[in-house]
């Protein structure tokens, strides 16, 4: 059945999000060296959620996404659910050269995926700092679910990737307050 | 104006994807202009050490806009990023005159290249907000674009500051995508 559309922004809105952000320690293959450098030399710096209309950040994670040892939680208020368009926006560092970088990002609500976007950065340059922002229109408000619903039930997965090597997820819980 | 704006210039071109390169020196301005077009807060900008992606989907038009930083060590990894590239955008700090020479250099590698070859480009002369600033028409001259004749271009001057100009650009740049359709 296909997801009922709604803004996964609203997500972040009011509620908290959690954020944790975990890491692949086991890269497999010949390539450990290269692998292991990559996944050591990444981090992830920040996220945000803005306004897309007013450019307005309405979250800003402060602390350091890339730490698989801590969950984080932020809270978005509740106006976001009537924000038109919504984005999210990532920061990153590679020490290291990437080749085949993609993004894979889902959203679940209650376990279920209610949205997914795949990016394909291509080439990562070595000691880069980088930002990627996705812009999402929202659903038309009769077809959102109400802040109740999604609150504490929304998460946004965020992996990364070397072609098919996992370099890092991040997964965030939102909760609108 | 807001990304969604942008896109919906772009609605009637043929492409259900659109890939626009945002190229030039480093302290031309790209990330400046780059967040003026999302509306957002301009006052702390840095410089790129990377790229600066901004992706818009609306309806079944997608738009993604890529700012690769114009640092000298970073220069060499732009054909990276060349590879189906509809737009091509060139800034240039209109008051930065002692570089006109460097970016205009630069450019001409850039129209060389075979990934961009009849790629669209509109030049913005940024930073004509700043008394000191060449005029578009001066820089045109200057770089010898007249002899640009492979592809449409345009020459915009505007203020990524104050945001004169950007979208005359915009609308330039939409214009030449739906003939090309």
């Amino acid at each position: 059945m296909k997801p009922a559309p709604f803004r996964s922004f609203l997500l972040i809105s009011h509620k908290q999000m959690a954020l944790t952000a975990s890491r692949s320690t086991e890269p497999t293959g010949t390539s450990n060296v290269r692998a292991d450098g990559i996944l050591n030399g990444f981090k992830l710096n920040w996220m945000n959620l803005r306004d897309a209309e007013s450019g307005k950040i309405l979250w800003q994670s402060t602390e350091d996404m890339a730490d698989p040892t801590r969950e984080h939680e932020a809270h978005v208020p509740k106006s976001i659910l009537k924000c038109r368009t919504v984005s999210r926006e990532i920061n990153f560092t590679s020490v290291e050269k990437i080749d085949k970088f993609r993004l894979e990002q889902r959203v679940f609500l209650k376990g279920n995926i209610i949205e997914e976007w795949f990016f394909e950065f291509g080439f990562v340059i070595p000691q880069s700092t980088n930002t990627w922002q996705n812009l999402i229109e929202a659903a038309p408000e009769a077809q959102m679910l109400p802040a109740s619903l999604l609150s504490g039930n929304v998460v946004i997965e965020t992996s990364f990737f070397d072609d098919t090597l996992l370099v890092s997820t991040s997964t965030v819980r939102l909760f609108y307050d | 104006m807001g990304l969604l704006e942008v896109l919906k210039k772009f609605k009637s071109t043929q492409s259900k994807e659109l890939r626009i390169l945002l190229l030039g020196l480093d302290n031309a301005g790209k990330t400046t202009i780059l967040k003026g077009m999302a509306s957002e807060d301009i006052a702390h900008v840095t410089p790129t050490q990377g790229f600066n992606i901004k992706s818009v989907v609306s309806g079944n038009i997608k738009l993604n806009v890529w700012d690769i930083g114009g640092q000298r060590k970073i220069r060499p990894y732009w054909k990276n990023y060349f590879e189906k590239t509809d737009v091509l955008i060139y800034v240039i700090d209109s008051s930065d005159k002692k570089r006109f020479d460097e970016t205009g250099m630069e450019l001409m590698d850039l129209l060389e290249e075979d990934k961009l070859a009849h790629v669209p480009l509109l030049i913005y002369a940024n930073k004509q907000d700043l008394v000191h600033a060449a005029r578009a028409s001066e820089i045109a001259s200057g770089l010898q674009l007249l002899a640009i004749r492979d592809r449409d271009w345009q020459i915009q001057p505007c203020s990524a500051v104050s945001g004169e100009g950007i979208k005359d650009g915009l609308d330039w740049l939409a214009k030449i995508m739906e003939k090309k359709k």
